[in-house]
């Protein structure tokens, strides 16, 4: 397992537009592997390749069925539309209300370069439609309605002393 | 992308916490929605509503969890069995979420939370009980009246023994009835700071709901708001937040001119503010606790009174001070207590305490009644209150600080209403209950100080 180093955002590599994979070598099956380890360290459910500087287009996605690559992804139908938060591990920190569709049907390669099509809702469908910016060097701050916020990532808040109890 | 937020998991996380950790149900909402201030209202609200509601009907929810699972509730994964107790809480309780969501759900957020061999078995249970849940059998309250009510109302049954053996058993069914109950805020009016009609017509033109409290005079029961901090009247200082039975305790304590007093438990300051008040600046109350934290608490609600006769001082009741003997005309000893009194707004209580631990909770009582008793001036008076029901810590502690200390209790009477007036007021104390009376359950007993021990007239019933 390697982890890669996030990008964040202002790093001009994230506002490149991605070339797609012709081969499946080592190195790529690498890259993939090191995508999902990082995504998984940084508790993500989606990573695009220029996020750990690599300007490919593949993302992996993991949003609690088991990880999904997609090789040259390309979003082939969308329906409907959800309006919620959503973050980015390029910018740590923050997040900011969405409006993606709510269904999306895509078609890629997989690792072994097998093409596949993917359906997805809710958050499986804005997830693909997330990293699927990224290859186009497209962050989601350019879709958020009013201001990003502040959130804190971690588990539960800290423990206070107990209230008194009258 | 990050991973989203998602309610259902932070109320389940929220019930891990309470129901398998030590912590206090208030404590933790408070906290973690405070932490989540950036969530939609509607969603905060969903929060706060599984979470408490789960909790208030806990054990009901096992209950029919048990009807449909081979697995008993106290065998299962914790996580699994909180996870299924909020899932068959919006089912029963929750109208505007759909059976179907909520199974659809749960699947989801057991696998998430890595109980991917589990999900069978929780999409099991939940349609089979969206599908029966009306059909569900309770207990017969004729055959097994402790059963249905615990089952009913969610209480342990051996609290409920204790109960029905002192109050009888419709009493005990009106305490269980009331603590699911939506009761209006009870606020006491800061007199000196504005009259009642100005603090009257100061929250209607908010939109609040007020209306007089039958007990007394100066308190008001208050609905219709969305935070009390966004009350102006509450801002100025005019009313504060207290319940109608901690107010009583300041009416029987009934200071005079230059009293000196000593609230020894009195975290957070609210009865130790109330009596200070009734000094109109004359005397000097010492409002004690153990923790820093608590005094610091207390001196910040001391500063915003702007009361001169108060200060809060760092001092543990258990620990005997040489300085304080037969200094007060007036001890406080409002002492730690199980607080089933309060069940109403702190659900969880019910559930964490146990026999064994009110038998602890008793033995800190005696120990704090025995050193505070020795700061009574001759003459002078000890008021000795809890927030709890039930004979253990309350009559009983009376029996035996009579039989053990210089004492006799005095009738309440002079400081009641005429609706609160029973045998037992008139002997010196009075159990307040939920259900019945319009207040917390809550106990309150005053006694003086006489020279040499002397029995008391005791009366040992309840009205």
């Amino acid at each position: 397992m390697a982890l890669r180093q996030i990008r964040i955002m202002g790093d001009e590599k994230l506002e490149k537009v991605c070339r797609p994979v012709t081969e499946m070598t080592a190195r790529t099956k690498e890259l993939i592997a090191d995508m999902l380890d990082t995504m998984y360290d940084a508790n993500g459910v989606g990573l695009a390749a220029p996020q750990v500087g690599i300007l490919k287009r593949i993302v992996v996605i993991d949003v609690g069925d088991g990880p999904l690559v997609l090789v040259n992804p390309e979003i082939l139908e969308t329906s409907g539309e959800q309006t919620g938060q959503e973050g980015c591990l390029s910018l740590p920190g923050q997040a900011g209300i969405v409006t993606r569709p709510n269904y999306v049907k895509v078609k890629a390669l997989n690792e072994e370069m097998e093409e596949i099509e993917i359906e997805g809702e809710e958050l499986l469908a804005r997830a693909i439609c997330h990293e699927c910016d990224h290859l186009d060097g497209i962050m989601y701050v350019r879709h958020v309605e009013g201001d990003l916020f502040d959130v804190n990532d971690d588990g539960m808040p800290e423990d206070e002393e107990a209230d008194a109890e009258e | 992308m990050t991973k989203p937020v998602n309610i259902r998991e932070i109320a389940l996380e929220i019930l891990m916490e309470i129901t398998e950790e030590e912590a206090f149900s208030h404590i933790v909402l408070r906290q973690v929605l405070e932490k989540y201030q950036y969530l939609e209202k509607r969603d905060r609200a969903f929060i706060t509503r599984v979470v408490e509601g789960t909790l208030e009907h806990m054990i009901q929810m096992d209950y029919i969890i048990e009807q449909f699972s081979n697995v008993p509730v106290y065998n299962m994964k914790p996580l699994i069995r909180n996870l299924l107790r909020m899932s068959i809480y919006q089912m029963k309780y929750m109208d505007s979420v759909p059976d179907a969501a909520v199974c659809n759900e749960a699947v989801k957020l057991a696998q998430r939370k890595g109980f991917y061999n589990l999900k069978g078995f929780v999409n099991g249970v939940l349609r089979n009980c969206a599908r029966r849940l009306n059909h569900v059998k309770y207990p017969d309250p004729k055959l097994e009246p402790l059963h249905y009510l615990s089952v009913k109302y969610s209480f342990p049954i051996w609290m409920l023994s204790k109960w029905v053996a002192q109050f009888g058993y419709e009493k005990t069914e009106r305490i269980c009835r009331d603590s699911h109950m939506e009761r209006p805020t009870t606020v006491r009016c800061n007199l000196t700071r504005a009259s009642k009609e100005e603090i009257i017509e100061e929250l209607e033109s908010q939109g609040i709901t007020v209306k007089q409290h039958p007990y007394l005079d100066y308190a008001l029961e208050i609905s219709n708001y969305n935070y009390i901090k966004g009350i102006a009247a509450f801002r100025k200082g005019w009313i504060q937040v207290q319940d109608i039975s901690s107010m009583l305790v300041a009416e029987v304590a009934a200071p005079n001119w230059g009293d000196t007093c000593f609230d020894v438990c009195a975290a957070p300051g609210g009865k130790s503010l109330h009596i200070a008040d009734k000094l109109m600046g004359s005397g000097c109350v010492e409002a004690r606790d153990v923790s820093e934290t608590k005094v610091r608490m207390m001196q910040e609600n001391i500063d915003r009174s702007n009361l001169i006769n108060i200060r809060a001082v760092l001092k543990d009741a258990t620990i005997p001070d040489a300085a304080s003997v037969k200094k007060a005309d007036i001890v406080l000893a409002d002492v730690p207590c199980s607080g089933l009194g309060v069940i109403g707004k702190k659900q969880d209580i019910k559930y964490k305490m146990s026999e064994k631990q009110q038998q602890d909770i008793i033995k800190l009582q005696r120990k704090i009644l025995s050193v505070v008793q020795e700061y009574v001036k001759p003459d002078g008076v000890l008021i000795f209150s809890t927030c709890t029901i039930g004979a253990d810590e309350n009559q009983y502690n009376i029996k035996w600080f009579l039989e053990n200390y210089p004492f006799r209790l005095e009738s309440l009477d002079p400081y009641l209403c005429d609706e609160l007036k029973s045998r037992t007021t008139k002997g010196g104390y009075i159990q307040l209950l939920p259900g019945i009376h319009r207040s917390d359950g809550f106990f309150i007993a005053r006694l003086r100080r006489i020279d040499g021990p002397e029995d008391g007239e005791f009366y040992f019933d309840e009205e």
